[in-house]
């Protein structure tokens, strides 16, 4: 995994360590989020190409993926674990996925003649930037900002759903039985860790 | 502490010890057959149908639920993690469109016996006295044909039997709460600070989680998982609040039934009972009343697969009122970046209001207001506010990093009733072969300027706080309206008791009866509109049956 300095924010911090403390249904849902990934099901391998290049840049991972996002959203597809609902100018979630991986090969091809997924990351980059620069305007017949919103949706749950996320944010994730004892602004519970660099405003940089 | 166990002993029919859910009572379950007339059936079983259920079976009536979703089970059925309470929400297909589309599903649709509130934060504010003549004082909306004081009462009755915890409200019909006010978190506590600095008024509350013990349900853990369902029972929701008492008085919850149609006799135009279908077997459950309350987007889709050459643009459609003046609440969220720690997931997401903005203020380009309260998102929720600023790639991953410094508030903006915004059916259909919703929505100009005020709000108060920078999602909050309660027929659905005006055994009980939202979450509301409507019918009938 890149993105080497949100990681060292918080030193020693590990979700998993605390398990014990979890009830075993919240226990084992997470640990076999963070087990073995599930099989590809859905996506063809041409799709499962394209949306690892696609959400290796979206989240920053390159190379051997930390968390199988590709594999948690291709689960919430073939199980059809989707939110349900679809703008009327997008097709259904499913659908929607395949046809923008597609769009992704088209855009490659026109640009570098060849797949999304064999184009160097700095290739990829401005081609994913050009779909968030459309916004309200279409992108291959599709609403840009609504693909846009498809693909960070699913990408950003599927990433915010690992415990090695919540590893580099601080957040010690399940909760019961044991709750909370210590709740207000600068407290931490025993287990917390400390932010490393509490003035590392990713805000601050940018204005 | 007042009489509430003689009128509703659901929190001490719960077991004490230390899981969730009495098996006992729901295996012992009084079971009709679908030849049974029932006195009443109830359609859906959240927060309007669970309550009616519930007092109905106390006065005697025979009646059941068919609830669409599971009857849950806390200790089995629930986690303590974001992504896998997906279950919780409504994921049937549904399209959405209009000019301010609204995203559905997680946000605002729930299933199973409980309903949303299964998944509700947990605040439980009243309407205001103004809410209800609007159109008379701001010269928008509609009017309710009831006022306040018609609801003062019932949600004096339902605030004790959730129970609701916060400190003596100051605002709209000042009232105090039966528990006291939570200790805050952090989020909680910057809140409180900018609007002391700045002279706003803020309050701890209400919020219905138990604060102390409240029969056999336990105090608050203060673990922050409101929204993916309460492990603790500490939060209420009717599966702990209403459910319990109703079996034990003898009504019958029937899980994973899903309604398709609402029969009614052409000879005498009344209700007869609903077709339904359950293990993919179409069946019919006989009944003389009938309630509806599958909330906003459910309910008028069902009046509307229910058309008959009698209603042939729907159930009660005469004059094209179904499926319209539905309404959400623009909740934008302003988060602010503090250099201390904020650890907002510590604590229940809903801590502290203010409610100083809620009514309309001459001297502002709009009419009516909005309210302000604390948020608190979990990973995944937040990782959406942070997308929402256009970052990825490394970016979101260092923003995401720095979560544990953020502090969030939310607002509920009052959008207005429109008769364009709207549930018609789609071409498409669900599994059982039924049109969809297809959900339109469009803001007004008074909409988008509330969006706005409320977001300059929120910044001044983190701001305020302390903090250096501040971000903004816009987003929207709740379904309420579209088979609105009116004077008469033409504007409306139901009269103010929740009958229909076209079918006279035919009432619906949930959110879609609600003529206008003010700037408070809505469950306590719909909870009272419908005690409300259950007391007139037991009045009118006294017991039926015996």
């Amino acid at each position: 995994m890149s993105g080497a300095a949100p990681r060292e924010r918080f030193p020693g911090f590990d979700v998993l360590a605390q398990r014990r403390h979890w009830d075993p249904v919240t226990t084992g849902v997470v640990l076999s989020r963070a087990g073995m990934a599930p099989d590809i099901r859905f996506f063809t391998p041409a799709e499962q190409a394209a949306a690892t290049a696609l959400c290796g840049q979206l989240l920053d991972q390159h190379g051997e993926a930390t968390v199988p996002v590709v594999n948690l959203i291709d689960a919430r597809l073939a199980e059809k674990q989707t939110d349900g609902w679809h703008y009327h100018d997008m097709p259904e979630d499913s659908q929607a996925w395949r046809f923008t991986l597609a769009a992704l090969d088209s855009d490659a091809e026109d640009r570098y003649g060849t797949r999304f997924a064999a184009c160097a990351p700095e290739q990829q980059t401005p081609l994913i930037q050009a779909v968030q620069d459309l916004g309200a305007d279409t992108w291959h017949g599709l609403p840009a900002e609504q693909v846009w919103s498809l693909w960070t949706r699913y990408a950003c749950t599927a990433f915010y759903s690992h415990p090695s996320a919540w590893n580099e944010m601080g957040f010690p994730g399940p909760a019961y039985p044991r709750g909370y004892k210590n709740p207000g602004v600068g407290a931490r519970e025993p287990f917390e860790v400390r932010d490393a660099r509490p003035a590392a405003d990713p805000a601050r940089g940018q204005r | 502490m007042s009489d509430v166990r003689t009128r509703n002993e659901s929190a001490w029919l719960l077991p004490n010890d230390g899981t969730r859910t009495n098996h006992a009572l729901r295996q012992d379950m009084r079971c009709f057959a679908d030849g049974d007339e029932l006195d009443l059936l109830v359609v859906g079983c959240g927060a309007g149908g669970s309550v009616l259920l519930q007092r109905l079976a106390r006065a005697g009536w025979k009646v059941a639920a068919l609830e669409a979703g599971p009857f849950w089970d806390p200790d089995t059925d629930w986690v303590s993690d974001e992504a896998g309470s997906h279950h919780l929400y409504w994921t049937q297909p549904r399209v959405i469109s209009g000019s301010d589309p609204v995203p559905l599903g997680s946000n605002n649709s729930g299933r199973g016996v409980g309903g949303s509130m299964v998944h509700y934060a947990g605040y439980t504010p009243r309407f205001h006295p103004s809410d209800f003549r609007i159109l008379t004082q701001d010269g928008v909306g509609a009017d309710w044909p009831i006022d306040y004081d018609d609801l003062r009462s019932y949600y004096q009755e339902i605030e004790e039997e959730l129970p609701v915890a916060g400190e003596k409200w100051p605002w709209g019909d000042p009232h105090s709460y039966p528990y006291r006010p939570h200790p805050v978190g952090g989020n909680g506590e910057l809140f409180l600070r900018g609007a002391d600095k700045l002279g706003i008024t803020a309050k701890v509350g209400p919020v219905a989680i138990v604060n102390g013990r409240f029969g056999n349900r336990p105090h608050c853990i203060y673990r922050g998982f409101c929204l993916q369902g309460c492990k603790v029972n500490a939060k209420a929701s009717p599966l702990i609040t209403h459910i319990p008492d109703a079996l034990a008085h003898g009504a019958e919850v029937r899980p994973d039934c899903m309604v398709t149609r609402v029969e009614v006799d052409e000879r005498t135009g009344r209700a007869t009972g609903v077709h339904y279908v359950r293990d993919g077997v179409p069946r019919f459950q006989k009944a003389r009343m009938v309630a509806i309350a599958g909330y906003s987007i459910e309910t008028p889709r069902l009046l509307l697969n229910s058309a008959s050459k009698r209603f042939p643009d729907g159930l009660c459609n005469d004059f094209d009122q179904v499926g319209r003046y539905l309404m959400v609440q623009g909740a934008p969220q302003t988060a602010g970046r503090f250099d201390a720690e904020v650890r907002m997931y510590k604590s229940p997401p809903p801590e502290v209001s203010c409610e100083d903005f809620y009514e309309t203020d001459p001297a502002k380009p709009y009419q009516r207001g909005f309210s302000i309260q604390t948020v608190s998102p979990l990973p995944i929720t937040w990782a959406e506010h942070v997308a929402a600023q256009g970052h990825w790639g490394a970016a979101l991953r260092e923003y995401m990093s720095d979560y544990v410094h953020w502090s969030c508030l939310g607002a509920l903006c009052e959008f207005l009733p429109q008769a364009g915004n709207r549930v018609t059916l789609a071409e498409e259909t669900d599994r059982h072969g039924l049109p969809v919703a297809n959900f339109s929505y469009s803001q007004c100009e008074n909409d988008t300027n509330l969006m706005k005020a409320a977001q300059s709000v929120m910044e001044d108060i983190l701001h305020a706080a302390g903090a250096d920078e501040v971000i903004t999602i816009d987003r929207y909050a709740h379904l309420v309206g579209g088979a609105r309660m009116a004077a008469d027929e033409r504007h409306g659905v139901v009269d103010a008791g929740c009958r229909t005006f076209a079918v006279p055994n035919l009432y619906i009980t949930d959110g879609s009866v609600l003529p206008t939202q003010g700037s408070a979450n809505p469950a306590l509301t719909i909870m009272a509109v419908t005690a409300r409507a259950a007391d007139r019918l037991i009045g009118a009938a006294g017991c039926v049956s015996t």
